[in-house]
């Protein structure tokens, strides 16, 4: 998203050097490969050369062989499937639960003032606060897991929808009194179209947020298949290069999301873009 | 205005304070090619004030900002005092189109902000603000913020600004272009005083007529696509400075049938095509 | 002054630290104030009566008074206190770390293109780990001593500084930029007096999110691996039954969180006061 923006500003600027720049230094496209190869390079350098302890720098081709096993008896690939399995549940429930709450607020002074304060405080707690309470309330097993992660997605949903709707500038309002449109009318042609950007917004980062409380899930809640239980073993065990693994994996699925989601917002979004 | 022989002297001795030679410069848009100036020759002499106008579109602007040196991309050459300009200077100060102060600072710091290579302290810093704010009226306001001012007040701090490190050249990007009538004149009158009273040499870029006669020694007539000098008028001392002067009114009309306005209405487009053959 | 709670949002796509959304116009008056006490205060009686009716078990809900006696006694004793002056330090060192790395990086990588194409992508990839992942591996490496909590903390808030900043720097209006050309600054003042104020919303809702994620972070990590602080506190209680300690301490948290708000609101207010008052 922020490259696009850049490339546009880029384009119109007055100074845009013709021709290619000075010296330079690696070929563009290369470079985002340097790092992270000389990186890995080091890496399997120190592994090899005796001077880190393997067992906090495994050299690569273990981590690898690691990777092939565990995905060819399905271990690791069906604790993804559960981790992602739970992170959809939740992420849906809180979801839909915050955007609702938020169109009501939003169209409803009344309900913004009675509600708002309340929201306010109850977004200043720290999200794994609730982890205590939740375990004891709904159990630290399937149940409690998937609160959280609910709970989780439903703070920037719910935020982002009310933020979108009440956002609307006066003269829209305005437009729509003069229209004389109904309730419903301004909901389906002014407030959503124009918080529809704000709730991808609060999707989005709901999806981010339910990723995160999912791994806290597993790490903090009863051992449970999924990609957290089979880090607090790696952690017990000592083993790096699962561990390794798995935050390949946590990078990976964050990413994808990423993806997913930001272009989804493209296409939807796209009458907005001038 | 000296004669032809003197300029031509100075031209190979001396050299013009500011030479515009055969400048011309392209862009490319969505991958095509734009010719925004196509062989602009000008000079301008120490202490002239020169006015531009030209349709919106022909120029005007890119050509201010190639003097300032914002941009050196281009063909030709532009000199000041024989030496080809290679990047901004506080030699050369500009009123942009907008105002462009800076949101953060407060009116005198926006002001101060164009001191800060100059090498002065901070005492005749101060003082040279003061003075600048009270030239353009400004004094009550030092402490405002842009987001405070009205539009005329932010082009008079932004006037202030440009004034403030004694420039030797002073450009001007329709200045006065988003004022109202009356604020409009009354800064015509004030813009002369600064810039007689100061000995700056001006290059105005402007939409208003009636303002590049009243305010220029010589007036550029710039015609689009691409982008060229069609003509330069000089506003002999036989104009005087009242705008209902039929001399006045006679040299305006002139300018107005360069651009392709006639006073009639009539065979303009054939009076332009006459023209520019 | 409601000061406190009505900021005006800033960041673009500044989704879930910063401030809550307010109406446009001025802050509702004080019988506005009071129609939000009316669902607290609602949800209050409603626990205090069915406490008193004997309606709710303890391991569900302790009734009020008891959660307000853990929390004076905690006060009084000392522990709760203690508890929230060592997260209270964790977090503050573990920000000022991360955020000041991040606010140098992240303007490094906003101003400069060549860096940006070496470093973004990995960063980028490197961003997308949820932060408790990483966890597990910095347990093995440093141990669950303070480093621990630093290097953890730290990296959560690094991680939405550097963003913003990067963001905001690049997002400079060109016009400024050239601005600063025809004045001829100097690289300094070019970056003081230009770049970074006209990143300083970007900065900001960065700061605030890293605030709210170091905060995050620090309960997540001292449920997990701590012998004190606040969240010890509430793994404790969970341990032991004892809703009310888990509840007290929240209170605590829910506090902190109120005074971090309002104290970067106030921050925020100061630093942009050029803004027009009316701008939404
Ligand atoms: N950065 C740029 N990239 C591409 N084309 C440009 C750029 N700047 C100007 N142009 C083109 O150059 C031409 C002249 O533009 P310029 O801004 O100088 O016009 P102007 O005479 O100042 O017009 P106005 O009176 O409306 O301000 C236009 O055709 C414009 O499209
Ligand atoms: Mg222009």
């Amino acid at each position: 998203m922020s490259l696009i923006t850049i490339a546009g500003r880029e384009r119109l600027s007055h100074t845009a050097p013709i021709g290619p720049p000075p010296s330079p230094f690696l070929g563009r496209h290369l470079r985002p490969l340097a790092v992270p190869i000389a990186l890995l390079a080091i890496w399997e350098l120190l592994a090899h050369a005796g001077v880190a302890d393997p067992r906090f720098l495994p050299p690569l081709e273990e981590v690898v062989a690691r990777g092939v096993a565990e995905f060819s008896r399905g271990g690791l690939a069906f604790n993804l499937l559960a981790s992602l399995e739970r992170d959809l549940i939740g992420f849906v429930c809180g979801s839909v639960a915050g955007i609702a709450l938020g169109l009501a607020i939003g169209f409803s002074r009344l309900l913004e003032r009675l509600l708002g304060p309340v929201l306010l405080v109850h977004r200043q707690i720290a999200l794994f606060a609730w982890v205590p309470l939740i375990s004891m309330w709904f159990g630290g097993g399937e149940a409690g897991k998937v609160v959280f992660i609910a709970l989780a997605a439903f703070q920037p949903a719910l935020i982002n929808t009310w933020q979108g709707v009440s956002g609307i500038p006066r003269s829209y309002r305005e437009l729509a009194e003069v229209l004389t449109f109904g309730w419903f009318d301004f909901a389906r042609i002014i407030a959503i179209p124009g918080a529809l950007p704000q709730i991808f917004t609060g999707l989005h980062s709901a999806l981010i947020y339910a990723w995160t409380a999912t791994v806290g899930a597993e790490l903090l809640l009863n051992i449970a298949p999924g990609i957290g239980g089979r880090m607090n073993e790696g952690q017990h065990l000592f083993h790096m290069d699962l561990l390794l693994l798995c935050i390949l994996l946590l990078g990976g699925v964050g990413v994808v999301f990423n993806v997913i989601a930001g272009s989804l917002e493209h296409r939807l979004l796209r009458w907005r873009i001038p | 205005m000296t004669g032809p022989v003197a300029i031509s002297e100075q031209g190979r001795g001396q050299s013009h304070a500011l030479e515009i030679a055969d400048v011309s410069k392209r862009f490319s848009v969505a991958g095509r090619r734009v010719q925004a100036l196509s062989h602009i020759r000008l000079a301008v002499d120490d202490g002239e004030f020169v006015s531009i106008v030209g349709a919106s579109g022909c120029g005007k602007s890119t050509l201010l900002r190639l003097v300032l040196g914002l941009d050196t991309d281009y063909d030709g050459d532009i000199r000041v005092d024989g030496h080809r300009v290679e990047r901004p200077g506080l030699d050369r100060s500009i009123v942009f189109q907008e105002h462009r102060l800076l949101p953060w600072l407060n009116v005198e710091a926006n002001v101060a902000a164009a001191l800060r290579q100059s090498g002065l302290g901070a005492a005749e810093r101060g003082e040279l603000v003061r003075d600048h704010l009270h030239l353009v009226g400004l004094d009550q306001f030092a402490k405002a913020y842009p987001a405070q001012l009205s539009g005329g007040m932010a082009q008079r701090v932004a006037i202030a600004r440009a004034l403030v490190t004694k420039p030797r050249f002073l450009l001007l990007d329709e200045p006065l272009g988003a004022l109202d009538a009356l604020t409009r004149l009354r800064l015509q009158d004030e813009l002369q005083r600064i810039v007689r009273h100061e000995g700056t040499t001006a290059v105005l870029v402007t939409h208003d007529v009636d303002e590049a006669v009243y305010l220029g020694d010589r007036i550029v007539i710039m015609h689009p696509h691409p982008g060229r000098i069609a003509t330069i008028l000089p506003v002999t001392d036989a104009v005087s400075r009242d705008r209902s002067d039929p001399n006045f009114i006679r040299l305006r009309d002139e300018v107005l049938s360069w651009l392709g306005v006639s006073r009639t209405g009539i065979d303009a487009d054939a009076e332009l095509a006459r023209r520019s053959a | 002054m409601a000061a406190g709670l009505s900021a005006t949002q800033t960041g673009p796509g500044d989704s879930t630290a910063g401030a809550a959304p307010v109406r446009r116009g001025n802050f509702p008056a004080a019988g506005i104030l009071l129609l939000g006490l009316v669902v607290p205060l609602g949800l209050l009686t409603a626990w205090t009566v069915a406490a008193l009716l004997g309606h709710l078990p303890e391991q569900i809900l302790p009734p009020p008074w008891i959660v307000l006696d853990t929390l004076l006694d905690g006060i009084q004793d000392g522990s709760l206190l203690s508890s929230t002056m060592t997260s209270l330090e964790r977090v503050a060192e573990g920000f000022a770390a991360g955020a000041a790395v991040g606010l140098v990086f992240g303007t490094a990588v906003g101003l400069s293109k060549t860096l940006r194409e070496f470093v973004d992508p990995l960063f980028l990839a490197l961003s997308q780990v949820p932060t408790l992942g990483w966890m597990p591996i910095v347990i093995l490496i440093v141990g669950i001593d303070e480093g621990l909590k630093i290097i953890v903390i730290g990296w959560s808030a690094f991680i939405p500084v550097v963003l913003n900043t990067s963001q905001g720097v690049r997002d400079v209006p060109e016009a400024y930029v050239e601005l600063g050309r025809v004045l001829s600054f100097s690289r300094w003042s070019k970056l003081t007096m230009i770049v970074l104020p006209s990143a300083v919303p970007s900065i900001f809702t960065g700061l605030r999110e890293g605030l709210a994620n170091g905060w995050q972070t620090l309960v997540a990590v001292e449920l997990i691996a701590s012998f004190e602080g606040l969240g010890y506190l509430m793994a404790y209680g969970r341990q032991l039954f004892q809703l009310e300690l888990v509840l007290s301490a929240m209170i605590v948290v829910g506090l902190i969180g109120l005074v971090i708000h309002g104290l970067l609101t106030l921050a925020e207010n100061r630093l942009q006061r050029w803004r027009p008052e009316t701008s939404r």
